[in-house]
């Protein structure tokens, strides 16, 4: 592997690590880095050796050890004002309550969804929707008994397949974007 | 590495841990420096050889504090570094830092006075202490 490509490597690897940090600080930090790594090796080629890539990264640390050098002088931040503190642990407190909760319910959905699609393609007439109280109340499950399917607030069909695994992408994708939305703000709120 | 030069580096980490910002201040105090710079300069003092991956991100975080200004330069063809340089902030830190440096300086003299244990073989690294090397 070429030094270039180490060098590459190595902060693509780190810029995976400093995913909690704003696009804007993190592609600063990554530039800084790099910035570093080269004037290191214009320095030992100016003292007349070879530049070593190995050991010019190896005094950086691994990238996951570095980022979180960085992450957690963050996350400590600049002290509050008098009489903040409080209500910056409620706020961190909750935030990933929120997160933990939101991953839970986000993916359990989208879990139980996928899950359903394929047990309505084994047993076409045995998953049913029902709407009941003139459309109020909407319920969806596995029939024990098929004949039930004749009623007229049961709904059954191939069709729900497609749909639970539209609606499967789209709740595990929403998911996914207010989870990174929440880890941002957990991590980067003392600085909003 | 002997036991003794082992048990100086240790202390040296030690030390170094509550005393790397002052130095970082100090190190920009007379003029900007980017990053390398900053780490040669205090690879030039003994006990001062601290690594990249502990430099900079205290850098980012004394600029987030407010202590340190950081602005990218580019001179001619050289490729672009972000210097650091002292703010008001910064400068009373330093102030304050300095001072408290000095007293815990003075108050460990006075206790190393008070003990009843010569300096003996010790008094070697003690004359070398701060002294800058090459």
């Amino acid at each position: 592997m070429s030094g270039r490509e180490q060098i590459s490597n190595y902060l693509k690897s780190f810029s995976r690590y400093l995913a909690s940090l704003s696009s804007e600080d993190a592609a600063e930090v990554i530039q800084e880095i790099e910035s570093h790594i080269y004037d290191v090796i214009d320095q030992q080629e100016m003292a007349g050796k070879e530049a070593n890539i190995e050991s010019i990264l190896a005094g950086l640390g691994a990238p996951r050890v570095l980022a979180e050098n960085y992450v957690s002088h963050i996350q400590q931040g600049t002290p509050p004002p008098k009489g903040f503190r409080p209500l910056t642990s409620v706020t961190k407190g909750l935030s990933k309550t929120l997160y933990w909760g939101m991953l839970a319910f986000g993916y359990g959905t989208g879990l139980a969804l996928i899950v359903l699609a394929f047990a309505n393609l084994l047993l076409p007439n045995g998953i049913a929707f029902w709407v009941e109280a003139e459309g109020n109340s909407v319920a969806v499950g596995f029939l024990s008994n098929p004949i039930l399917a004749n009623s007229d607030a049961t709904i059954t069909g191939l069709w729900i397949t497609p749909v639970a695994l539209v609606s499967a992408y789209a709740i595990s994708l929403l998911t996914y974007r207010i989870l990174a939305l929440l880890k941002r703000f957990a991590v980067g709120y003392q600085y909003a | 590495m002997t036991e003794a030069s082992n048990q100086s580096a240790k202390w040296d980490a030690q030390l170094r841990k509550g005393t790397l910002e002052l130095a970082i201040l100090a190190a920009v105090a007379s003029e900007e420096k980017y990053g390398l710079a900053i780490l040669n300069y205090l690879h030039s003092f003994e006990t001062m050889v601290i690594s990249e991956g502990t430099l900079y991100p205290l850098l980012d975080r004394l600029k987030r504090e407010g202590v340190l200004n950081a602005k990218w330069h580019q001179e001619g063809e050289v490729r672009p570094r972000k210097y650091y340089s002292l703010t008001e902030s910064g400068l009373e830190r330093l102030h304050i830092l300095r001072a408290r440096w000095k007293r815990s300086v003075v108050d460990m003299e006075s206790l190393l006075a008070d003990t009843a244990i010569g300096e003996g073989n010790g008094a070697d690294s003690v004359t070398e202490t701060g002294k800058r090397k090459g």
